[in-house]
């Protein structure tokens, strides 16, 4: 009989940032973060995504629907998944107003906009990052 | 055994459905052993993935016991109870497909300790969790299918 692979340690609490570029202009890298993230706070992952570039534009109200997904439907179901699963969202504010020229009533509701000094502190408070 | 959409509910399991959460309860002494619900499994697709917390750690009510997924959905399957898992069911973390295919059955997730017997007042059982399940599958438009293979 081989053994048994040991069982991987419990991952709860610990903290992944994710890191998003990609925006509506390339589907098929948009729907894989959303579905990892939704999984890693199932598992109880403090899990944080941080849209800059273009990936800010994923989040705009009404903009999910109209990324369509190869395997069907469209992003929408995948950013209520990783919400209802409880990831935080937050949004680069020079890509938003520089870049996507989106403002903050522009963006889904819970969305919080932020600095990029931001992302310095959550990079280094973070057991994982995660870029895509 | 009552027949909703297509979604089976067997007799006298007690039910634990709030949020995304439809699992049911089968008490047996100080144990309860929980599972997903027909429409639950019908509403994550087949499932690829199932990780269960390990015997010995300790859950509050309505946190994850275990995570699914299916490629199309992933998401928590929240403890119903609080207390201590029992036993992880080996079987479903080798085959995960047995929460489609025999989900009251073989498909079983945990068993787990439970340490506060007033909570079990608060889960559904009889007509009352007929008439949530009832409200959800019009709501979700959920007509069960069992995944095969």
């Amino acid at each position: 009989m081989p053994e048994a692979t040991p069982a991987p340690p419990d991952p709860e609490g610990k903290k992944i940032l994710m890191i998003m570029t990609s925006g509506p202009e390339d589907p098929d890298k948009t729907y894989a973060p959303f579905y990892t993230a939704a999984l890693m706070a199932a598992m109880e992952i403090d899990t944080t995504m941080y849209f800059l570039m273009h990936a800010p534009e994923l989040l705009r109200k009404g903009a999910a629907e109209k990324v369509p997904l190869k395997k069907g439907g469209n992003l929408k179901m995948f950013i209520d998944m990783a919400r209802e699963n409880g990831v935080k969202f937050l949004a680069c504010a020079e890509s938003c107003r520089d870049l996507c020229e989106i403002s903050e009533g522009d963006l889904l509701e819970g969305v919080q906009l932020v600095g990029s000094a931001t992302l310095a502190d959550l990079a280094l408070d973070a057991d994982s990052v995660i870029s895509f | 055994m009552t027949i909703l959409g297509g979604c089976e509910f067997p007799d006298g399991l007690l039910y634990f459905v709030e949020r995304t959460q439809m699992t049911w309860v089968q008490v047996e002494g100080d144990t309860v052993r929980v599972g997903l619900t027909d429409p639950a499994q019908t509403r994550a697709g087949k499932i690829l993935h199932v990780r269960i917390k390990a015997a010995g750690t300790s859950r509050e009510r309505g946190k994850p016991l275990a995570t699914v997924e299916s490629g199309k959905w992933a998401g928590p399957v929240m403890s119903p109870l609080s207390g201590v898992v029992s036993e992880a069911n080996p079987e479903v973390e080798k085959d995960p497909g047995l929460l489609n295919t025999d989900p009251y059955g073989k498909g079983w997730i945990a068993r787990l300790k439970f340490s506060q017997p007033a909570e079990v007042n608060d889960l559904l059982r009889g007509e009352a969790a007929l008439a949530k399940f009832r409200e959800i599958l019009e709501r979700d438009k959920i007509h069960c299918v069992r995944c095969q293979g």
